[in-house]
């Protein structure tokens, strides 16, 4: 069994490469770019000497890469994505990139299984009461274009991915994780807060924070994707014991450093939100609407959080949070001093 | 035409104008089309750019594609009638420059260039003084433009030996450098000035391909009849400092862009001591006062990011509909072409990195 995995050498894919050489994955093809940095994977070539971990070097972005890529493979995990940047890029580099691998997907290889790593954000809570309990019947975002970039190119991302399964039939499993942490990722989520100059803006307050430790996340992924369904299937991917948003900042500041935070209530949020976006308006972009009542209510509301369809599966989570959160913060109290 | 990331400025800086709307976006690839409709609430949306001015017919057609596509697509939008704004670089060639230039003024259609520095409000604060003769006559510019190339842009660039950027004769620097020459060529107005160049890689070569030729260094001087100039481009000084100061017979002035002030460095009114004594409160005087006018600008809301750019098409159009001349004389586009084409043959024969 060959695979393909994009976004190998990121913080999820590294963790998932690893999870297939655990799940004796023969084949592990890492779509890599030219001149980018793949210490993460070399780390695994050495620990696991006997794992075929091949690199295959190009880039999404440039349709004539995709066709040998997937020629051959059995299974597709798709996680490039861009995370940060200008729109117009983000889009360029997760939505199109998306559309040159399922059109090499259509001419080189059209029933090979496609697994993408989609995210929360496609979600659109808004509307939904508070502590509405997302599961994967949850509607999805009808206005992407008034959430921030990253939810509108995840949610653009998959509208292709099933056009094409639509029309090419391939077996497609969608995993929707939550906040993925751990070593090497981000500290701190934007679910919990945001800093703003010297101050951190606690912003979550007592909402459940739906964190998906990084092995376990990979873990989910291959899981699924080895019952190997036929036609569209969704799983959302977070762990179990989940903290809150509080609990998760009050355990950072003890065990990695202090941050000045400065708690804002939900309602006053949306106030701020309101402001913030009128002024956006007023003044004709002058500065950025970071916060809209609309972005708020999506990330900030509050919400309660369904695994159980994940765990219907089969998956159980490796790594219990207590465990993820304590190796999380260990490496970035390490990093800080 | 062309929905990356400069799209948006230009549908954004549109928006803000009275007498103009986006009617479409057009890009080739269909999503990138959709996705600038999507976000900006742009009427209609097209991959194909012919079909798009046929049935949209407008009077005016941003060009923001790669700049390999330039002249065909300017050429296309001319034969159709429009007026144009092409974004910098111009082409890739100056004789394609020339080309279009001609074109554009053989149709009788406007034409202009994003040089929108040139409309910053220092740029403008600039010229005034020169215009009311507190620099005296310019001797000498210094032109200087930092430029991160940690940033989105430089990691996409850094991230693709495909990227577009790398097929330019002049690779990043001519992405870059039309801001570096557009404040020199508005005062070496010679159409020949002569230019010696020195470009060179400092960060760590790791690619082993076309990427590791790309010169993030670049040092010029340029010497017309009567004035002369430094330029600088950088991609390691930090921080990405941007600005340009004119040496006249009279007073220093110093505009920065990055700050949007500008300040005046005079000669000592007093002697002595004393005239070293006053000259850093005067300093400290002027850039309260720049301070404050940037206060200002930001309470009416007129402290944007393209500033520049919102002039420059405001200014633009109002050429267009009232059959002025265009911001941008054809002859400095023309000028800055051909000092493109000439630091890229000197860098060329003396590195070989272009």
């Amino acid at each position: 069994m060959t695979v393909l995995v994009t976004g190998s050498n990121g913080f999820l894919g590294a963790a998932l490469v690893e999870r297939l050489v655990h799940h004796r994955v023969e084949g592990i093809r890492c779509f890599v770019r030219e001149g980018s940095d793949r210490s993460r994977l070399e780390l695994l070539r050495q620990r696991y000497p006997h794992a075929k971990i091949q690199y295959y070097v190009g880039t999404l972005s440039r349709r004539e890469d995709a066709p040998g890529a997937v020629r051959g493979v059995d299974t597709i995990y798709h996680l490039a994505a861009a995370l940060s940047g200008a729109p117009a890029d983000m889009f360029l580099n997760t939505v199109v990139a998306t559309k040159n691998l399922l059109e090499a997907v259509a001419t080189e290889n059209p029933r090979v299984q496609v697994v993408h790593v989609s995210s929360f954000s496609v979600y659109g809570v808004a509307d939904l009461p508070a502590g509405h309990t997302v599961d994967e019947n949850t509607p999805l975002e009808r206005h992407p274009e008034r959430r921030d970039p990253y939810a509108f190119v995840k949610w653009h991302q998959e509208k292709v991915l099933k056009e094409y399964q639509r029309r090419l039939g391939f077996p497609l499993l969608i995993l929707r994780p939550g906040v993925i942490y751990g070593p090497r990722g981000s500290a701190i989520s934007g679910r919990v807060g945001l800093q703003l100059g010297g101050i951190f803006l606690h912003l979550g307050g007592s909402n459940l924070l739906p964190l998906s430790y990084v092995d376990n996340c990979a873990e989910a992924i291959v899981h699924c994707a080895m019952r190997k369904e036929p036609g569209i299937s969704i799983y959302n991917v977070h762990d179990d014991h989940l903290p809150t948003s509080r609990e998760y900042l009050r355990a950072y500041r003890k065990r990695v450093k202090r941050l000045r935070c400065l708690p804002v209530p939900y309602p006053l949020l949306r106030l701020v939100s309101k402001g913030v976006e009128w002024y956006h308006d007023y003044s004709r972009g002058q500065l950025p609407a970071i916060f809209t009542p609309y972005k708020s209510a999506n990330l900030w509301k509050g919400n309660r959080f369904d695994n159980g369809k994940l765990k219907s599966a089969g998956w159980r989570q490796i790594v219990p949070t207590a465990e993820g959160m304590r190796r999380t913060f260990d490496y970035f109290r390490e990093k800080e001093y | 035409m062309g929905c990356g990331q400069i799209a948006d400025g230009h549908i954004s800086e549109i928006r803000k104008l009275d007498n103009a709307e986006v009617v479409a976006v057009c890009d080739q690839e269909n999503l990138m089309a959709m996705q600038a409709t999507s976000r900006h609430g742009v009427p209609a949306c097209y991959d194909d750019f012919g079909e798009m001015l046929r049935k949209e017919t407008p009077d005016v057609v941003h060009i923001t594609t790669p700049p390999q596509a330039h002249l065909l697509l300017a050429r296309a939008a001319l034969d159709a009638g429009c007026h144009i704004y092409v974004e910098k670089p111009f082409t890739p060639k100056y004789r394609e420059t020339v080309e279009l230039i001609s074109y554009a003024e053989r149709k009788n259609l406007k034409l202009t260039i994003g040089h929108i520095y040139l409309f910053d409000p220092p740029a403008l604060a600039l010229r005034e003084l020169v215009k009311e003769g507190v620099i005296g006559d310019p001797v000498h510019v210094e032109s200087f433009y930092g430029y991160n190339l940690a940033g989105p842009f430089g990691r996409a660039i850094l991230g693709d030996g495909s990227h577009w950027v790398h097929r330019l004769p002049g690779k990043l620097l001519q992405n870059n450098i039309d801001h570096l020459l557009n404040k020199v060529a508005e005062f070496i107005t010679d159409e020949r000035p002569r230019i010696q160049v020195h470009g060179e890689v400092r960060r760590t070569i790791r690619f082993g391909d076309v990427r590791d030729t790309m010169p993030d260094e670049l040092r010029l001087m340029i010497l017309g009849e009567s004035v002369s100039a430094y330029a600088t481009f950088s991609s390691h000084i930090k921080p990405a400092a941007h600005f340009l100061r004119l040496y006249g017979t009279r007073n220093i002035a110093h505009a920065d862009f990055v700050a949007r002030t500008v300040t005046l460095e005079r000669e000592p009114t007093l002697p002595s001591a004393l005239g070293r004594l006053l000259p850093a409160f005067d300093m400290g005087r002027q850039y309260r006062r720049e301070g404050w006018k940037n206060v200002r600008r930001f309470l009416r809301s007129d402290f944007h990011f393209f500033a520049g750019m919102h002039t420059l098409i405001a200014r633009f159009y109002d050429s267009i509909l009232n059959d002025a001349p265009p911001p941008i004389p054809h002859r400095d586009i023309a000028r800055i072409g051909w000092m493109m084409d000439e630091i890229f043959r000197q860098l060329e024969s003396s590195t070989g990195a272009s």
